[in-house]
Formats: structure tokens, C-alpha cells, sequence
């Protein structure tokens, strides 16, 4: 492989990073979800906790994004709306990741 | 409640702000669907585009200050307060493009005050690491929420007094950039306000494309752009543009 080729590949790998990187802040932003009136992370960590506390706690007390205390009154519909963003976000993140294979390959 | 967006443009000598205005109230329209504040002066008023239902507000903006050598209207953000007529305001820049429905929902928070801590360089240059410059977190006065109310009034006075005594807090908190910047009037107040102890914030970063980037092709979708040799793109991600020529894509 000549120099030229190398340079493009180089090229091309950056620019994969990149666009992934991005897609991955994207994701992110879109992670953010507001329930009553507060701020929440809708990632495994918060959707873990939870699905955990849930199970034993109603109402259950959580902190948002930034340490507020706040009470849940129906953690079942605060589950459910933490995974449909989450997957929402995750999923649209897959399908990039997809195409940074096929650019790649 | 009344909740809507507000917005600040004046054209320059060297930029035609409302061109990017334009651009960003087509987006507001089409994804955050809030009701629309421009303040603005008559002279660029004159040169825009009907833009279907928004509100003007006139004023005279503060002259003075300077970006890169060239005039730089920025310095009336501090009048958000008085300007907006609704009980809830997204305050935006006219560069920051809305192409998702993101922001709306802090419209919704029982927070005062909200604004972001954080920019992310879209070309992955960390170029945005501006905590090295002061001895204070900056926040990004790109986008802040603010609920009318006790609390938010004494933010924003705090903010006037700040920008009174600009230079003195500048040397206060070892401000390396001399230019007034609502980012750091802004973070100053917010810390004083609140008694020097950390304050709410927006859980997002602000994603922006340093001024360096040429901005090849803006769709309703999103934004293809070019840095060195390199093109990059992305879709259905909100963008904060720095490079002003984005009045001309």
C-alpha cells in the first residue's frame, strides 16, 4: 500500500471517529428527560436504580442531575419513560453505528 | 403560563446577523414550536424577511465591544429579564440551530435559573476547555431557561452589577479574556447569587463548531462542514455555529 492509500485510509478513519463520536453526544443529549418537573439522565445507571427500587418502593425517592431530592408517586410510569428515551436514544445511535461499518469497511 | 423563546440580533458593518436569524427561527418553528421574541433595532428589523408570527421588541443595542476586531453587539443579554414577556424563556443565541425538539421540554422544569455548563467541539479538538483561562467554571449563555420570580430577578440584577463592574471581577477572577463576554458575566453572577456554591444546571453540553469550521451545506436536517482537508456532518443534532459566514451557506 503507498503512502497516497495510507493517507486516505487515515483519512477516512478519522472522519469515522469523528462522526461516531458525535453520534454518541447526540445520543447523550437526548438521554436527558424531564418528569416532574426535574431533570434526569435516562442511562442504565438511573433506569437500574429504578427498576430496583421499584420493586420495593412506592412512592420511591431518587436524586435528579443535580442532587435534588425528589419523590416519585409512580415509579412504574417514571420506568417506563426513563426506557422509551433511553432505547429511543440508544437505538438511533445503533443504526449510525451501522453505517460507520459499512463507510469502514 | 406563558412560555416562549427569546431572541437578540443586530446586524453589524462585518455580519448580516439576520440572515442567521432567519435561519433559526425557520428551525424554532419547525421542531420547538414556541412562541417567538426577536429584540431587535429598526435598522435590521428593515432587512428581514417576513418570518410569519413573532414578536418584536426595539431597542438601542449597547455599543463598545469588539470581537476579533470587529464590532460585536452582545452586551444587552443582561436585559433578558425586562425584555421577555413570558413567564418561562428559552433565551438562544441566533447560531445556535435547533434542529431537534431537545430544549423544549426545560421549558417544564420547576428550576429558576437553568444554563449549561459545558460545550462539545463537534470536530473532537476539546477546543471549548476554557477552565484554564479563569479561576471559575465558565457557563455558555448560548442557551439558558429562566422562570420569572424572585430568584431570577436577582440573578439578572446580579448580572447588571457585574457587567457594571466588568473589569474589577475580571481581575477578581483571573479572567484571561478582556473582552465582555455574557458567558462570563454570567457565571460570575450565578456565583455570587448563590453565595458561592454551585448552582442548577443544564444536564447537556452545548454542541458547537469552532469558528475555524466552514460551513459547506445547511439543510433543514442539519449541517455538513469542512476543517483542513476534512468534511464531517451531522443530522438531527442541534449545533451551535461560531463561524459567522454561516449567513452565507
Amino acid at each position: 500500500m503507498d503512502i497516497g492509500e495510507l493517507k486516505k485510509q487515515s483519512d477516512l478513519s478519522y472522519n469515522i471517529a469523528v462522526a461516531k463520536r458525535n453520534a454518541l453526544e447526540k445520543a447523550h443529549s437526548r438521554l436527558v428527560v424531564v418528569y416532574d418537573e426535574h431533570l434526569f439522565r435516562a442511562d442504565a445507571e438511573t433506569i437500574a436504580l429504578v427498576k430496583t427500587l421499584g420493586e420495593t418502593h412506592s412512592p420511591l425517592y431518587v436524586l435528579d442531575s443535580n442532587n435534588n431530592p425528589v419523590e416519585i408517586s409512580d415509579p412504574d410510569d417514571f420506568l417506563k419513560k426513563l426506557t422509551e428515551r433511553n432505547q429511543e436514544a440508544i437505538s438511533s445511535y445503533h443504526q449510525m453505528s451501522k453505517t460507520f461499518e459499512k463507510r469502514g469497511d | 403560563m406563558k412560555k416562549g423563546i427569546l431572541l437578540f440580533c443586530f446586524d453589524t458593518v462585518d455580519h448580516k446577523y439576520h440572515k442567521i436569524l432567519e435561519r433559526c427561527v425557520h428551525l424554532i418553528k419547525k421542531n420547538l414550536k414556541l412562541e417567538i421574541t426577536i429584540v431587535t433595532n429598526f435598522d435590521t428589523y428593515t432587512h428581514l424577511k417576513p418570518l410569519g408570527f413573532v414578536n418584536y421588541k426595539f431597542i438601542e443595542p449597547e455599543l463598545g465591544n469588539a470581537k476579533n476586531g470587529k464590532e460585536w453587539k452582545n452586551v444587552d443579554r443582561h436585559m433578558a429579564y425586562e425584555l421577555s414577556p413570558y413567564d418561562v424563556t428559552l433565551v438562544m443565541d441566533i447560531d445556535y440551530f435547533p434542529f431537534t425538539d431537545n430544549l423544549r421540554q426545560f421549558m417544564d422544569t420547576k428550576y429558576d435559573f437553568l444554563i449549561s455548563k459545558d460545550a462539545y467541539d463537534l470536530t473532537d479538538r476539546n477546543s471549548f476547555d476554557h477552565r484554564r483561562f479563569s479561576i471559575i467554571d465558565m457557563v455558555w449563555a448560548t442557551v439558558f431557561v429562566f422562570k420569572k420570580g424572585k430568584k431570577a430577578k436577582r440573578i439578572f440584577d446580579m448580572i447588571k452589577y457585574v457587567k457594571s463592574y466588568y473589569s474589577y471581577f475580571l481581575d477578581l477572577y483571573r479572567i484571561y479574556d478582556r473582552r465582555f463576554r455574557n458567558d462570563y458575566a454570567f457565571a460570575i453572577a450565578l456565583q455570587q447569587a448563590n453565595g458561592f456554591l454551585n448552582y442548577d444546571t443544564l444536564p447537556i453540553r452545548i454542541p458547537t463548531l469552532p469558528p475555524d469550521c466552514d460551513i459547506m451545506k445547511f439543510t433543514d436536517e442539519g449541517i455538513v462542514w469542512q476543517y483542513n482537508d476534512q468534511i464531517n456532518c451531522t443530522e438531527d443534532q442541534d449545533v451551535h455555529v461560531l463561524n459567522k459566514e454561516v449567513a452565507n451557506v
